[in-house]
């Protein structure tokens, strides 16, 4: 049936014009002004992959991005398993704490962690007075300051959707496999982890894309020297005015995380459905 | 053509290259309770949701009292249908549910109040007026949704597999509800089903549905008694149809046909046969079948199974070329059957019909 | 076995200490803020050397925060409507039309969700520099409209397809119009769905910084912005009170928003 024929279909066209006019050419927009300012060419890519401060900002991003992912589903693992068979009752206690921590105003939760983290922040104080270390620990204005901002802000995102996949795995099924002779390591690793690594992988990507092109927190918490991609696009058009290099730097930035997208949507947005 | 109340002609509907409904024609009097029986996928629920005028239909007429309604949008058709699935507003209590078509319609609080009254005493839910759907089981949200679809006083009611949710036990006391209800209301219905028992149960007529088709239409007893077709034969009720390797001495809507084994059966029907020679089949009735005396007229089997139904035996039957074939009976004559016997089996040959394959 | 709480063995006491030490470390930052705004302190010092109210007098005291508050307030607002109504007839289309490329179109109402909020805010910026509605009400409620719209399609479009068709089409028999049976059936029928729309829209408002910090001017300010350039001066103490506000807010919300659920869901 033809676009056009479906009723149904009108209804849809104030959203779209309105996503055309304000979404799709403004980015259509910015993307061409990387080829275009201040001459025609790719001279802004030459530039953003060739100078190493910018080269550099690139690789802390992807980095910080990965060991977020990583750490993120380290933590989020067992918390996501014990919360698909715990007592309903504790249940509903972890998913209110994670539900508060992840509805609480994004700044007032960095605002926190900046002041958690500083030379004479409770964390350093604590680990002094316990003896674990001798001096102050530089934990914010680098790179392990975003790292621990970070984790904070996507453990919700990885824990939630692989408590949704552990919940759809068939406790019988490990009986099962108990049944067949197998331990518990075994259980784990052959049943109960790749039935879970579906719910991993989705929630894993989603995270890194997140991380990615996140603004606040590494802003915040990263100080000057530690930039990452979204801030320096931020800089490059609005304190730089350098809007080609921008357009570069968003550019790559976007490519990345909508080929992510793609992939994510491809192979691992159908395994909801299938349960 | 004699104008009839409500009356469908040569409806055509087709999705692409799919055709759905192919040419169907159907007369229906004032206060007819009409079925469409058929498998699903057979065109009746198109039919039907013609009729309900949601869908454009590719050609045709459906006319209401020599009137084509196929302009009037479903809103304004003012008639009243019951669905397949649980339909009541969700948010609104039952006697709302039933007032809502009449508040639409712009009538005064008193009228639609006495109406709402009167129709929940109808499907007798009365008790039930300020109860929210969810709190109602299955078959009361059936009821109120008939008594909504009653409430306007629609020329025509629609009922689309309306009880298929619903078990058993609760099926068959709905199906005496609708009864008494047509009856008291002497609305003209049309109810799709797939099931032939109900078909059987609730019906003035019954339109038989095949691949958009319709393949006989009559009272239950003609479908049984008189089956037009292969299909309806085996549709209604059940059949065996045996092979036949050839026919002879066609006259008087009678002929004489021989069985591969090489029996020889005189005076079976032929109502449906059109030529003399090529492929038949013959429909017989797994009732109909008896043991018979050895040397009478009928035919060799070997008893492969008896199984015991309470009321009736059945028995799987293989005949001489192999075929498979079931016998049904009472209990008693049925008892003294064993597997791996070989008997004669015997019928009324009048009643069993040639079909041509 | 391991996915029997009771058979888990020592396992359990494993996975509980992990649990409860990740359950620490996210209350933490949020209890921390509410102890801090109430320590006397100017420099944070914790444990605080006594408890005091300044904070919070100091926060009243200074009307810019209330100005900003109250813009978000009302930005949030706006925000709502625009994109509940947006999403209400996109939902619909999608769920209910039978046209091809409707996959199509749900990705592509999606992706202001997936993209990163700098680029759409770096592109809207040089966009409204040029039209003229840079640090204006209009180009705000326009951008955080783009930002809240996904959230918008995803709760309507859920309660839509999970509210049958033929409930509709029954309304329609019963002689409503199409447009009567969506305002007095479906509507109605889906305001769970149009509720949390609601909710997710104005949060996705109240909460964004990122495009708020481009669109922002010295006059137009919202909260989080407010916010935003009092972390880039000092930590001082007040936004502490501030953000403690803001964390009773969501728990208010939170209760709010499970106990609509209960009622409408009875």
């Amino acid at each position: 049936m033809a676009l056009s024929l479906d009723r149904n279909f009108r209804l849809a066209l104030p959203a779209l014009a309105f996503l055309l006019l304000f979404f799709i050419v403004p980015v259509l927009a910015l993307l061409l002004r990387s080829v275009m300012e201040p001459e025609w060419g790719f001279q802004n890519y030459a530039e953003l992959f060739a100078t190493n401060t910018y080269a550099r900002v690139m690789f802390n991003t992807f980095m910080v991005a990965g060991l977020v992912t990583l750490i993120s589903l380290l933590l989020g693992y067992p918390v996501a398993w014990l919360l698909a068979i715990m007592p309903r009752g504790l249940a509903n206690i972890v998913f209110s704490i994670i539900l508060l921590s992840m509805w609480t105003n994004l700044l007032a939760r960095t605002y926190a962690w900046m002041v958690l983290l500083q030379r004479t922040g409770i964390i350093n104080k604590a680990l002094l007075s316990l003896g674990i270390i001798s001096s102050p620990l530089p934990l914010i204005n680098n790179l392990i300051g975003v790292t621990i901002g970070m984790v904070y802000i996507m453990l919700p995102f990885i824990i939630l959707p692989l408590h949704a996949t552990m919940r759809a795995i068939d406790p019988v099924i490990l009986q099962a496999s108990a049944l067949c002779g197998a331990g518990k390591w075994q259980a784990f690793t052959r049943v109960l982890l790749p039935l879970s690594m579906t719910g991993a992988i989705a929630g894993a990507l989603m995270v890194f894309v997140m991380s990615l092109g996140y603004f606040v927190t590494p802003a915040l918490l990263g100080g000057t020297s530690n930039m990452m991609l979204a801030e320096m696009i931020a800089q490059l058009v609005q304190s730089l005015l350098n809007w080609g290099l921008g357009g570069a730097a968003a550019f790559v930035l976007l490519s990345v995380t909508m080929l992510l997208y793609a992939f994510q949507v491809r192979f691992f947005s159908g395994y909801a459905d299938i349960r | 053509m004699t104008s009839s109340f409500l009356s469908i002609r040569n409806l055509k509907k087709s999705y692409g290259e799919v055709v759905a409904v192919d040419d169907v024609s159907l007369e229906i009097p004032r206060g007819e309770f009409l079925t469409f029986l058929g498998p699903s996928g057979s065109g009746k629920s198109t039919t039907l949701y013609a009729v309900a005028g949601f869908d454009e239909i590719t050609s045709g007429d459906i006319l209401l009292e020599d009137r084509s309604i196929l302009g009037v949008p479903p809103n304004r058709r003012n008639i009243g249908m019951v669905f397949q699935r649980y339909t009541l507003f969700p948010h609104l209590s039952v006697a709302e549910n039933v007032a809502f078509p009449l508040r639409v319609r712009g009538q005064d609080r008193t009228t639609v109040k006495k109406r709402v009254d009167e129709m929940l005493s109808l499907v007798r839910l009365s008790n039930f007026a300020d109860r929210m759907p969810a709190q109602l089981s299955g078959g009361q949200q059936q009821r109120v949704a008939l008594a909504r679809a009653l409430a306007y006083d629609p020329p025509v009611l629609l009922m689309d597999e309306p009880l298929s949710a619903l078990d058993k036990k609760l099926r068959d006391e709905i199906q005496i509800e609708i009864r008494r209800i047509h009856q008291e209301t002497g609305v003209t219905i049309l109810y799709v089903t797939h099931d032939q028992e109900e078909a059987l149960r609730l019906s003035d007529r019954i339109a038989v549905f095949n691949h958009g088709r319709i393949e006989q239409i009559g009272t239950g007893e003609d479908l049984y008694t008189k089956p037009a077709t292969r299909f309806v034969a085996e549709f209604i009720g059940d059949s065996n149809f045996l092979d036949v390797a050839s026919v002879a001495d066609q006259s008087n809507g009678r002929a004489c046909a021989t069985l591969p084994d090489g029996t020889v059966l005189d005076g079976l029907s032929t109502h449906h046969v059109t030529r003399h020679s090529g492929r038949f089949e013959l429909m017989v009735r797994p009732q109909w079948l008896a043991v018979a005396k050895e040397g009478s007229d009928g035919i060799r089997i070997t008893v492969k199974d008896v199984t015991y139904l309470g009321d009736s035996s059945s028995a799987l039957l293989e005949t001489g070329w192999g075929q498979a074939i079931w016998l049904k009976g009472p209990a008693a004559t049925l008892r003294g059957l064993t597997a791996g016997q070989t008997i004669m089996v015997g019928w009324d040959f009048a009643k069993s019909e040639l079909f041509e394959i | 076995m391991l996915l029997n709480y009771n058979q888990l063995g020592r396992l359990k006491y494993v996975l509980l200490g992990i649990t409860g030490v990740i359950c620490l470390f996210l209350l933490l930052p949020v209890i921390f803020i509410i102890l801090l705004s109430f320590g006397s302190s100017q420099w944070m010092i914790f444990p605080p050397p006594g408890w005091t109210l300044r904070w919070y007098v100091e926060l009243f005291a200074d009307p810019r925060w209330f100005e900003a508050a109250f813009t978000s307030f009302k930005l949030g607002l706006m925000v709502t409507v625009l994109s509940v109504i947006l999403g209400f007839f996109a939902s619909y289309a999608l769920i209910r039309g039978r046209f091809a490329g409707r996959g199509f179109l749900r990705a592509l109402f999606m992706t202001p969700m997936v993209m990163p909020v700098v680029v759409v805010a770096v592109a809207l910026y040089a966009m409204f520099l040029r039209v003229g509605l840079s640090g204006t009400w209009l180009g705000f409620v326009i951008a955080h409209t783009i930002l809240a719209f996904p959230f918008a399609v995803i709760a309507i479009s859920n309660s839509l397809e999970r509210f049958d068709k033929a409930i509709e089409d029954a309304a329609i028999l019963c002689g409503a119009s199409h447009l009567e049976a969506i305002w007095r059936i479906t509507l109605p029928s889906i305001r769970l769905g149009l509720l949390s729309a609601a909710l997710f829209s104005f949060l996705a408002s109240w909460d964004e910084v990122v495009v708020a910090i481009f669109m922002a001017s010295p006059t137009l300010q919202t909260l989080p912005v407010r916010i935003w350039g009092a972390l880039r001066q000092d930590l001082t103490p007040v936004i502490a009170a501030a953000s403690s506000l803001l964390v009773i807010l969501t728990l208010v919300l939170m209760t709010i928003a499970a106990s609509l659920q209960k009622v409408l869901n009875r």
